[in-house]
């Protein structure tokens, strides 16, 4: 553009005598393009055109998927589970784990029924020993009962004759000095005197013997009328065996508690091994079909209806196309990241049955309907 | 593999960045030598050249401004070249020139319109000073910047010194405060590193000192400038350091040298000024790898890191920042860069009310916003730059009414 008003530079005060536009003002002379430098210029600027475009296309697309994902709820992630992978692997592992201890639950069980069983059978013989010790007892104390006070009654008649008894030896010893002096004197044979002293001796071991039978009698009393060492034996023997009842009593209720829990235990396993046969990990493992997964999260929950359609999309939102249908809701919570916004989100996985396997290896997929209307 | 390069490039160029920040600091407050000697008895003459491309009234404010300079008003003299404005800018000079009859001032106009750096060109025509002092016309200057600027070509071997540029509008928005704060980090901490070897990698173009005989040397290279043909008018003060420093010269930034500026307050002129500077950068960027052996050979080490680093930081940026979006976007959305944000801005922000008065920041938390300019300026300016580079569009004073002007004589 040509300017108008244009004045070479002047010197003030204005009065000044305008100088002539020196001859280098005038050097601004049109670099002239060659035909390579337009042709270079050319295609830069086409090529500059695209590729601003391609880089404005870019930054619409990357804002518009990046809002489109944070308002639809209906995305569900493919995830592909390999039966090396670690999660399978570790629940695999923990499955044999449980299995092999419900084994050994089993075992721990057989032995504590048969032990149970043992223990049953020596309490019923204790307790049926039991009645026949207290039945022994209580006839020897009715014996006693009865005897004793007869016996207590001899004892003091024996206690009695005994001491007339003595009372009649006490005179025999003039009887005994008699017989010698009489037999010193002549007045009776050596026989005589023999027989004599005989007969007195004998009068004096009877009383001896009686003497005894009295002391005897005394013991015999003493053991009906009161409770004497044997009747203790008696009464620990008792009370050992009650013990050794109220013992197996105890093992016996620790055994059966013991039985008890780990019957629960047993059954609390099988219900976890259930539950985990129910896992798409144990699923990914152990199947030999190919199973096809897939990550929702809670945000998206409510898309997650079983046999609900599921749609592959081009660029994850557009150009949709039915490739199976939601099969199966797992229960257990898993952690993923984001496919858009990278952040750990929580949610769980679900089992679809697809008709295009490749749909697997999309980033999204969508459920119930194409999440645009195409 | 790709993107550990990526990222290498990147923590190399951050890593130099940081480390010229704090190399900053400790120079600035440690190491004498990286201040010249100034001699304020060193009084050479002075022209001050102005281009000026539809400023208005601010034409007739600058050439006042320049009039109060403590400096021998015979020593000095203020020549304005008005680019073919389409508005009163021109009067403006007329009148300033009717006005300030204390100094010699000289008006101009070309004949066509031609850019900056020719319009510098034509105005040097009309001189015959010691010293060019070249200026923004939309800059308010310090009564010493002249003398300040003069001081410090004592110094032999310095060929160019630039001077401060302050921010006249701090507190217009969320936009000039960053600016406040960019501005004086890069002239008091980031500049610093490259003062010590005396190499400036760009002087700004509002006050921009330079020896006579260099800049007629470079001069043809000046109106020589095209790119395939289309003729460059921006990035002409880069262009010049550039030169200078090619040429075996030093270059400085003298601190106490103070002009300010009105820097852009909405975000589509910003985005304008910023492109035009990122263009420069850019093309900036090319001559330095086409010439790479002779700036081994000739340069300072540090000056060739600034000069390839500096550039490569933001082309590598935008691949970055396209890996992160696509990676992890809502990293950006983090506390992480808003935390090291606000960090930052609070220290800068104290050390400008503490230093500089006025350009205190009101409001410290706005330096948060920086996070969501460094996006943009990552992923918009550069390619927008790369593809645009047949543009010699000023870009932030074209009038509304007015004609693209850019190319308009080629």
């Amino acid at each position: 553009m040509r300017c108008t008003l244009a004045t070479p530079t002047v010197n003030t005060p204005a009065s000044e005598t305008r100088e002539d536009p020196p001859a280098s003002e005038n050097k601004n002379i049109p670099v002239k393009q060659s035909l390579h430098y337009k042709l270079v210029i050319t295609l830069y600027r086409v090529f500059a055109i695209t590729v601003l475009y391609l880089v404005l296309a870019g930054i619409i697309s990357y804002a518009f998927v990046m809002g489109f994902y944070a308002v639809n709820s209906s995305w569900a992630a493919p995830i592909i589970l390999s039966a090396a992978d670690e999660k399978s692997l570790d629940f695999r592992q923990k499955l044999v784990a449980s299995q092999q201890s419900i084994e050994d639950l089993k075992v721990d069980t057989k032995k504590l029924d048969s032990g149970l069983a043992e223990m049953k059978k020596h309490r019923a013989a204790l307790l049926a020993l039991e009645p026949e010790l207290q039945r022994a007892i209580v006839r020897e104390q009715t014996h006693n009962r009865t005897t004793g006070p007869e016996l207590a009654t001899l004892d003091r008649q024996k206690q009695a004759d005994n001491l007339k008894t003595q009372k009649v030896l006490a005179q025999l010893k003039g009887v005994e000095s008699n017989i010698t002096k009489d037999l010193a004197s002549g007045l009776i044979t050596q026989g005589d005197a023999a027989t004599q002293l005989a007969a007195l001796n004998q009068a004096k071991g009877a009383y001896t013997d009686s003497k005894i039978a009295e002391v005897l009698l005394t013991d015999s009393v003493l053991d009906k009328t009161t409770t004497g060492t044997n009747s203790l034996d008696v009464l620990v023997k008792q009370a050992e065996l009650r013990s050794e009842v109220a013992q197996l009593d105890v093992a016996l209720n620790v055994a059966e508690k013991q039985l008890q829990e780990e019957a629960r235990q047993i059954d609390r396993l099988r219900q976890a091994i259930q539950t985990a046969k129910q896992s798409p990990y144990y699923l990914n493992a152990s199947g030999e079909k190919t199973l096809y997964f897939a990550f929702i999260p809670y945000d998206n929950q409510a898309s997650a209806v079983a046999g609900s359609p599921i749609y592959d999309c081009y660029l994850n939102m557009v150009a949709c196309r039915k490739v199976g249908t939601l099969k199966q809701i797992y229960a257990g919570e898993e952690t993923s990241i984001h496919p858009i916004f990278k952040t750990q989100i929580r949610g769980f996985l679900v089992q679809m049955n697809l008709d295009h396997a490749e749909s697997a290896k999309s980033k999204t997929v969508f459920l119930g309907s194409k999440p645009v209307l195409f | 593999m790709a993107p550990i390069l990526l990222w290498l490039i990147l923590v190399l160029c951050l890593l130099i960045s940081a480390v010229k920040y704090l190399m900053g600091m400790i120079l600035k407050f440690s190491f004498a030598s990286t201040k010249v000697q100034k001699d304020y008895a060193y009084q050479p003459t002075v022209s001050v050249l102005m281009p000026c491309y539809n400023e208005g009234r601010t034409v007739y404010e600058t050439i006042e401004s320049i009039g109060k300079s403590n400096y021998p008003n015979h020593k000095f003299e203020v020549i304005a070249q008005d680019d073919c404005s389409v508005d009163d800018s021109y009067d403006w000079m007329l009148k300033a020139q009717h006005d300030f009859t204390n100094i010699r001032v000289r008006t101009g106009r070309n004949e066509v319109n031609s850019g900056k750096a020719r319009s510098v060109c034509n105005a040097l025509q009309h001189s015959t000073a010691e010293i060019i002092i070249s200026i923004d016309s939309d800059c308010i200057f310090h009564p010493d910047a002249i003398r300040e600027l003069t001081a410090c070509f004592a110094e032999p071997g310095i060929g160019s010194v630039g001077g401060r540029v302050g921010v006249r509008n701090p507190n217009d928005s969320v936009i000039t405060a960053i600016q406040t704060v960019v501005y004086y980090s890069a002239f008091q901490l980031y500049k610093i590193p490259e003062n010590w070897t005396r190499s400036i990698c760009c002087i700004s173009g509002c006050l921009f000192a330079i020896r006579r005989e260099l800049l007629l040397e470079i001069e043809p290279a000046i109106r020589a400038r095209n790119w395939f043909g289309i003729p460059v008018n921006q990035g002409e003060d880069r262009f010049l350091t550039h030169q200078t420093l090619l040429r075996g010269y030093g270059t400085y930034i003298n601190n106490d040298a103070l002009c300010w500026t009105k820097v852009p307050n909405t975000l589509p002129v910003l985005f304008k000024q910023q492109l035009r500077w990122r263009r420069s950068i850019v093309r900036d960027f090319f001559f330095t790898l086409r010439t790479l052996p002779q700036h081994v050979w000739k340069l300072h080490p540090n000056t060739v890191f600034t000069l390839v680093l500096t550039p490569l930081g933001a082309v590598v940026g935008f691949l970055v920042v396209i890996t992160m979006l696509t990676s992890d976007p809502l990293a950006w959305a983090g506390p992480v860069p808003l935390i090291t944000a606000l960090g930052v801005g609070a220290v800068l922000t104290w050390a400008i009310k503490k230093y500089s008065a006025k350009e205190a920041v009101t409001h410290p938390l706005a330096f948060g916003a920086y996070v969501a300019w460094s996006l943009v300026s990552s992923l918009f300016l550069t390619p927008l730059a790369l593809c645009t580079m047949d543009s010699a569009d000023w870009g932030t004073r074209t009038k509304p009414h007015e004609v693209h002007l850019g190319n308009t004589n080629r």
